[in-house]
């Protein structure tokens, strides 16, 4: 069998485990990066959009049952964001997205779905502006995710990991 | 036929696989208070739990230095205002004698430290090292030495999970503390708010609230915070108090769990109340 399938269930408990104890130091007026998000993008545009889909899925409900959060609303929001990341994942893109600033983009566009769609299930709130609400639980952690992720593009192994597994 | 159907899921086997795992999540979200969800949970952040408690108290070796600095100051103000209670008490407990009432502020206490926290703008909890063998159930509020922190939402055998007062899901009854008025506090995914407060009911910025004895949870009154903010509602015809916590949420490392849980015989009591009108 592939060491592939079994390379997200490695990664998934070194990063949250700093995802759950280091990370809530470094938040920002209680805006955290969601390192378990740029580990489902890397891993959607890597091995393709089916890989990326379920490892959010996985991931999700992983984290769903570990965090106390409603169990299913990591899950549902994590796997439309790695779906949507598979559609930066081809042969002839997969370099482009994954070894360039790109990917920060990427991560910043599934992070909005994912916050957004997380959010669904937690705030809604007749009371609060709709833009505002946006802002707060969307935009400003998909933005700190996606530089936080820029760590991805500029560790210097990643070429060497990845071209071994392939 | 069978090659139509290769030909469909070959084409769209991406799509069918989200829309499963879609349902799936769906499906597991309506069945959060299911017994078996709960027990899945309580195995898994119990198993995971005792793993991250060994790495949160590695990185908290550096902040407890400082910690102990204001510990020691805060011992120092209890010590003196202890001894001021104790007058006060030999005199409460004369009064109370006086009345017959029956003191009932002995509150059992059990100590936890907080092994990991889960930080989003809607769903604070955090994880502390006190579980079923310490005899906390859920329901049990938990309080840090400056005030409320919030309620215990799971337990395993060696840790529980609480939602912290930044959770949308906890909504509390509290008061004002100087004029003893009650309204129903929440997080709003920004601000700790007082909501539905009638534009009458008289909140003053720095006014102290507290949780409400008319809530079957808290036993008596835990300090939540002082009002921040007073606005007025869409409708005009409400105010949303905002509330300044005391014990901020993202700093907080030990606490302690009050041994008692929501009062059926209360719920009980009332409910019947209710029924008999």
């Amino acid at each position: 069998m592939k060491l592939k399938y079994f390379i997200p269930l490695i990664i998934f408990f070194p990063v949250v485990i700093i995802q759950l104890t280091l990370v809530p130091f470094i938040s920002i007026q209680e805006v955290v990066p969601d390192l378990l998000l740029i580990a489902v993008v890397y891993f959607s545009i890597a091995y393709g959009q089916i890989f990326g889909t379920i490892t959010g899925a996985s991931y999700g409900l992983l984290f769903d049952l570990i965090s106390g959060n409603l169990v299913g609303s990591s899950m549902l929001s994590k796997t439309i964001a790695g779906f949507v990341a598979g559609y930066f994942s081809s042969e002839t893109k997969r370099d482009q997205y994954l070894y360039t600033y790109s990917f920060t983009i990427v991560v910043f566009l599934s992070g909005l779905i994912d916050a957004v769609i997380f959010s669904f299930f937690s705030v809604i709130d007749f009371n609060t502006n709709f833009l505002m609400a946006l802002f707060n639980h969307a935009l400003l952690p998909s933005i700190y995710t996606s530089i936080i992720s820029i760590l991805v593009v500029i560790v210097p192994y990643k070429r060497t990991f990845l071209s071994e597994e392939r | 036929m069978f090659r139509l159907l290769s030909y469909v899921w070959n084409r769209f086997k991406e799509y069918f696989i989200l829309i499963v795992i879609v349902l799936i999540s769906l499906t597991l979200l309506t069945q959060n208070n299911n017994p078996q969800i709960q027990k899945v949970r309580a195995f898994a952040f119990g198993s995971f739990a005792a793993v991250t408690s060994v790495f949160y108290d590695m990185l908290n070796i550096t902040q407890l230095k400082n910690e102990n600095n204001v510990l020691r100051k805060v011992n120092a103000e209890l010590m003196l205002k202890l001894s001021q209670l104790r007058e006060q008490g030999i005199i409460n407990r004369e009064l109370k004698g006086m009345l017959a009432l029956k003191d009932t502020t002995s509150l059992p206490l059990t100590a936890a430290t907080v092994v990991s926290k889960s930080l989003s703008l809607t769903q604070n909890t955090i994880t502390i090292d006190a579980g079923k063998t310490k005899g906390i159930k859920p329901g049990m509020p938990v309080i840090s030495y400056k005030g409320l922190v919030g309620i215990i939402q799971t337990c395993s055998d060696n840790f529980s999970i609480a939602r912290t007062l930044k959770n949308v899901d906890l909504k509390i009854t509290v008061k004002n503390e100087k004029n003893r008025l009650n309204g129903i506090m929440k997080w709003n995914g920004e601000n700790l708010v007082i909501i539905d407060v009638p534009r009458t009911y008289d909140f003053d910025i720095g006014d102290r609230i507290v949780t409400s004895e008319e809530s079957s949870i808290f036993p008596v009154p835990i300090p939540v915070g002082v009002v921040s903010k007073i606005e007025e509602e869409r409708t005009g015809l409400m105010n949303i108090i905002q509330v300044e916590p005391f014990e901020e949420v993202l700093t907080v490392e030990h606490v302690f769990v009050i041994m008692l849980v929501e009062s059926d015989e209360k719920n009980n009591l009332e409910l019947n109340f209710y029924r008999k009108r």
